[in-house]
């Protein structure tokens, strides 16, 4: 994912602000991360990057 | 990991016995669209969004349950569109279309979208009317079923619409005559938009439209 998708992404269950973490990026300025964390800066819920995608779904909805 | 086991979940097919009507109409156009692999394939009515959605998306475009990303990548490239995102609950679907070269969330419907971010959303929804005795627990069912009316999904969409859609922006839906055309029209309208079908074509089972929503109270 693009690090400027926290401009259109927030999070599901009260749309406050994510923080991100990487943990792998690509090489390059404009690397996209490849890994990482998104956390909610309100209710504290973790969303994983795997893949380079985003898993923006609510816990009860994640299997 | 939240997503272990799909893999087996998403090849085992538990089809159940019983022909109602619905189903015959549905397992008609599960074969018609080579329905068998987990992700919801290029169909004609993809190809009709992708028409209207090229002519119509502008700044930042969502394909909500882009599935195999091919209507997405469409508008990427031949668009005006500024960005082109693809979501899906389907992780099979969302890695199909980051491998297609459209930016993939895993979201449920417009939930992880901010406020007023999208200038153009773009829905395929799975329409087909649903007995619930004969779901097919897949992500083949998922694709495909809009519960018993027909639209379990298209409902939730539209309520949540006006909240992510910007005020100048456009939502393309895609409505089959399958899923009651006047009731989506109705829904859409009380909701607080203007409905205008920019596209339709008919087919065997059913003609499809694309509706384009607009804000209402919006003054261009």
């Amino acid at each position: 994912m693009k690090e400027s998708l926290l401009d259109i992404v927030c999070c599901p269950l009260d749309k406050h602000d994510l923080e991100l973490e990487v943990t792998e990026r690509e090489e390059g300025e404009e690397g996209e991360i490849i890994a990482g964390t998104l956390t909610c800066t309100d209710c504290g819920e973790t969303y994983p990057i795997e893949d380079g995608i985003p898993n923006l779904l609510p816990p009860d909805m994640r299997e | 990991m939240p997503e272990g086991d799909d893999e087996a979940d998403a090849t085992e097919s538990a089809g159940s016995a019983g022909s109602t009507e619905s189903k015959d109409t549905r397992d008609a156009l599960a074969e018609r669209r080579g329905l068998d692999a987990p992700v919801y394939e290029p169909a004609e009515d993809s190809g009709l969004l992708a028409s209207a959605a090229v002519e119509h998306a502008r700044g930042v475009t969502l394909e909500v349950g882009t599935g195999s990303g091919w209507v997405a990548e469409q508008v990427r490239r031949e668009g005006d569109a500024t960005r082109v995102l693809g979501s899906d609950v389907n992780p099979h679907a969302c890695r199909r279309a980051r491998d297609r070269g459209v930016e993939a969330v895993r979201v449920d419907l417009l939930a992880a979208f901010r406020d007023g971010a999208l200038d153009t959303v773009l829905f395929n929804p799975p329409y087909l009317p649903t007995d619930p005795d004969n779901e097919w627990d897949d992500w083949q069912e998922v694709a495909l079923s809009g519960g018993e009316s027909g639209r379990k999904l298209i409902e939730p969409f539209l309520d949540d619409l006006p909240r992510a859609l910007a005020p100048d922006g456009v939502a393309l839906l895609l409505v089959s005559s399958l899923t009651g055309f006047a009731d989506v029209v109705e829904y859409a309208v009380d909701r607080g938009f203007d409905a205008e079908t920019v596209a339709e074509e008919s087919y065997p089972f059913e003609t499809l439209s694309i509706l384009a929503l607009r804000h209402r109270d919006h003054e261009p």
